[in-house]
């Protein structure tokens, strides 16, 4: 065996080491929002456009919903900030990381796809604006992993389950848990799509992306399952006139 | 007599929560709930008093060249750019910038990762490690790009962070609606940011009249403490939202919200140096291409 | 006799869950009166206070301003005429500046942008937070919101002024810069309506208390009438002030004489004091 290989290969695996290392220190897992400057202008472009009908699609549903009841104005912008802030915050962890909710699964149930995807757009422009988490030029990307296709994933388990009488506490729990992991699947492939692998193409480099962030993201997901059914829960028993209120949102909990 | 007062036991205030904040971001991290340093730093920028529409799209074209050229000499000189405006310009400490620019880190690092090394069950890379199953591999050139990548995505994220670090979301905001962005979406951000701080406030409430009754004591008790604390925070909300249109009715709101908006001026200086800069971006990314 | 700036005749209001939240109030209201609103929570004060502004719509019965009765078209009319500074003011403030939370009141009359700015410029010096326009609501203190709020109402400058409960939730120092405004606007003619828990302060401030119980107001005349009526004080749960037991026990004991001058603050006693003991 070439020696000069074996070097090689002690030096990669120090690199490895130093980097599992500097994982210990930084555990700050946020919801995957790609960064500005990940991806190239084209794909920033062709992930906003993609968004478009959604965005147009929710924008409709909430002007019909505004022009029979004015007053929901102000509910809507409450129900933003609520998701902006939700997502904020630190979250328990075992490991005394720091970690964060997405809460588009919640919003997406409280609130139905439709509003979520614009709420989701300025929710994301403030995160980059008020938190530098993701950005400008990704934003279209991101809307779409997170205020689309996550809701959109979350609201259809929430409503399948229903549908198939499943515990309710239990719809919930996957609804939230598996819309976050859905954000995190499209995220990857995003990054895949931007950066093929040169050996096996996006397949491969998807998987890649997946490895990469399956150790903060899948026991994201799952806590995020949890704290969401614990919240549908406390709603339950003290706010159903509130979650009557609501309804007029395309209702979800009722 | 009164009102100075008032105005000395404002500042007060102002400057214990710069301290604060501050302080908490010597460490790498990043805030939970106690607001955004971000917006208040905004706040304090001596930039602030720059027209606003200038600074986004300076920083917009700024980040745009940066990624578009894709070019480490204008990384570098974006970076270096921006870091003199934020820093020496804007007057934000070092500290603090860096703390900011380091908010992405972990994504950063590991995106960076799962772009530079890839994976195969044959040893084609430069650089091969045996996994049992198949090899993990890198180049020499897989490496420099990694290298090149990050420089670009710190480039963006300090032309990005350059306007967030200087104009509060409310100017952002008027500089959208200037830009046609649909009236219910301008409304509803206006709103939004408004509400932000409200709610922050609530919850900080909450959370720590929950903290002080051992809420937070383990796991499971945090776990059921936190879903609680934010169901709560729910219907405050829903209330709050009630309240607020009856507030703007009150004061004669009819279905339009319209703010007034302050004019900064545009000194042709400011046009001048920032068109400057733009066209050494692209000359520089053209001669090193 | 003078016409009533604004007349309320028989207001019923209910919230939907049955009971009535306003069960038949009627009362007349004129120019430049200052009067405390006065009653337990959830008495009624704060949805008579809604419905004077047009917010809420009456179940029965109507509000005329100056001699108008008002309608649906005329109701813009009525809000810019009768402001409200809302207990709370984070539910109030909307705006993300100080300038644009100020200005949003005659933004909302239509009035031209350089009237706007001039009434922002007017309502913020008057309250003494110029130095504030640029600033953000969030890193306000209390006392500071409260003026920010109290500055919305004077932009609209609006004839008649509901304050609902202000001085909840203030320091003195705040607690006394209120009432030095309460003086200032009630100089300039201003009519306003404050609802309070403060006993003291209606005693010392008001020229004319209204008691609210259970949706109706069951008196309506002097602080001095009303705080000496037993029978009110108990039905609505009231406190004397302090000021009134004090002067009546000085009399009693017959340290001072019974002048029918009655002391509303300390500043007040001392006048009389000094008064008495001087021809003493």
């Amino acid at each position: 065996m070439n020696t000069s290989l074996n070097i090689r290969e002690k030096r990669f695996i120090a690199v490895v080491a130093a980097i599992a290392l500097v994982f210990g220190f930084t555990p700050v897992a946020n919801a995957m929002h790609i960064m500005e400057g990940y991806l190239p202008v084209g794909f920033c472009i062709a992930w906003g456009v993609i968004c478009i009908p959604f965005l147009i699609a929710g924008y409709m549903s909430m002007k019909k919903t505004l022009k029979e009841n004015p007053k929901t104005i102000t509910l809507l912008a409450m129900a933003g900030a609520y998701v902006f802030v939700l997502s904020s915050l630190k979250i328990p962890s075992v490991t005394g990381s720091c970690s964060h909710m997405t809460g588009t699964g919640l919003g997406a149930i409280l609130f139905g796809p439709a509003p979520i995807s614009i709420l989701g757009l300025i929710v994301l422009v403030f995160q980059s604006t008020l938190l530098a988490h993701g950005g400008v030029t990704t934003l279209g990307a991101n809307t779409f992993s997170m205020a689309v296709a996550g809701p959109f994933a979350a609201y259809g388990i929430y409503k399948l389950g229903l549908k198939l009488k499943i515990n309710k506490h239990v719809v919930v729990f996957l609804a939230a848990a598996l819309g976050d992991f859905f954000t995190y699947l499209i995220t990857s492939f995003q990054l895949a799509l931007a950066y093929p692998s040169e050996a096996g193409g996006v397949a491969a480099s998807s998987i890649k992306f997946l490895a990469v962030f399956a150790p903060t993201q899948i026991p994201l997901a799952i806590i995020e399952g949890i704290l969401t059914v614990v919240i549908i829960i406390g709603l339950e028993t003290y706010a159903q006139p509130e979650l009557n209120d609501l309804g007029y949102l395309t209702g979800g909990v009722r | 007599m009164e009102n100075s007062l008032g105005k000395s036991i404002n500042f007060i205030r102002t400057s214990e929560k710069a301290e604060h904040q501050v302080t908490h971001h010597h460490k790498i991290g990043h805030k939970h709930g106690e607001g955004s340093a971000i917006d208040f730093y905004a706040y304090a920028s001596k930039l602030r008093c720059w027209n606003p529409t200038f600074k986004v799209v300076f920083s917009f074209l700024t980040l745009l060249l940066c990624i578009g050229l894709n070019n480490p000499f204008v990384s570098i000189a974006v970076i270096i750019g921006m870091a003199y405006l934020t820093v020496l310009k804007g007057g934000l400490s070092l500290a603090a910038y860096i703390s900011v620019l380091m908010i992405p880190i972990t994504f950063i690092i590991m995106g960076t990762i799962a772009i530079g090394v890839d994976f195969s069950s044959q040893p084609i890379g430069q650089f091969n490690l045996f996994l049992g199953f198949g090899y993990l591999f890198t180049s020499v050139d897989k490496l420099q790009e990694m290298a090149f990548l990050m420089l670009k995505v710190f480039g963006a994220i300090s032309a990005m962070i350059m306007m967030t670090l200087s104009t509060p979301s409310s100017e952002i905001i008027g500089v959208l609606r200037k830009a046609h962005v649909p009236k219910l979406i301008i409304e509803l951000m206006n709103l939004i940011y408004r509400y932000i701080f409200i709610l922050m406030d609530v919850f900080n409430n909450m959370r720590n009249s929950a903290d002080s009754r051992q809420g937070y004591c383990d796991f499971k008790t945090s776990c059921t403490t936190f879903g609680s604390v934010a169901s709560n925070l729910l219907v405050v909300s829903l209330k709050k939202a009630n309240a607020y249109y009856t507030a703007m009715e009150a004061r004669g709101y009819e279905g339009d919200l319209i703010f007034l908006e302050d004019e900064k001026k545009m000194p042709m200086r400011h046009l001048v140096i920032g068109a400057a800069f733009i066209i050494f971006l692209i000359i520089l990314g053209i001669m090193t291409h | 006799m003078r016409e009533p700036i604004l007349k309320v005749n028989n207001l019923h209001y209910s919230y939907g869950n049955g009971n009535p939240a306003l069960d038949g109030i009627s009362v007349d209201i004129y120019k430049g009166e200052k009067i405390a609103v006065i009653g337990s929570n959830g008495s009624g004060k704060s949805t008579f206070f809604l419905n004077a502004n047009g917010v809420l719509k009456a179940d029965h019965g109507e509000i005329s301003y100056q001699g108008t009765v008002i309608n649906k078209k005329n109701l813009r009319e009525l809000r810019k005429n009768i402001g409200i500074v809302f207990q709370e003011a984070d539910n109030q403030i909307i705006a993300s500046t100080v300038m644009a939370e100020v200005g949003f009141g005659p933004m909302n009359l239509k009035l031209p942008k350089e009237e706007v700015i001039e009434r922002v410029e007017e309502a913020l010096s008057y309250m003494n937070i110029l130095d504030f326009k640029d600033r953000p609501p969030h890193y306000l203190s209390g006392g500071e919101k409260k003026r920010v709020t109290i500055a919305d109402v004077i932009a609209m400058k609006s004839e008649v002024i509901i304050f609902d409960e202000p001085t909840a939730a203030l320091d003195p120092l705040n607690a006394q810069m209120l009432e030095e405004v309460l003086v200032k606007l009630g100089e300039e003619g201003k009519t306003m309506l404050i609802s309070t828990h403060d006993v003291d302060f209606a005693y010392r401030w008001a020229e004319r208390a209204i008691v609210f119980d259970q949706g109706k107001i069951i008196a309506d005349g002097t602080p001095l009438d009303i705080f000496k009526n037993t029978g009110i004080l108990e039905q609505a749960n009231l406190k004397r002030p302090a000021m009134l037991d004090v002067y009546e026990m000085l009399v009693e004991k017959k340290m001072v004489a019974d002048t029918k001058d009655y002391p509303t603050s300390p500043q007040d006693l001392k006048v009389l004091l000094e008064k008495q003991f001087k021809f003493a």
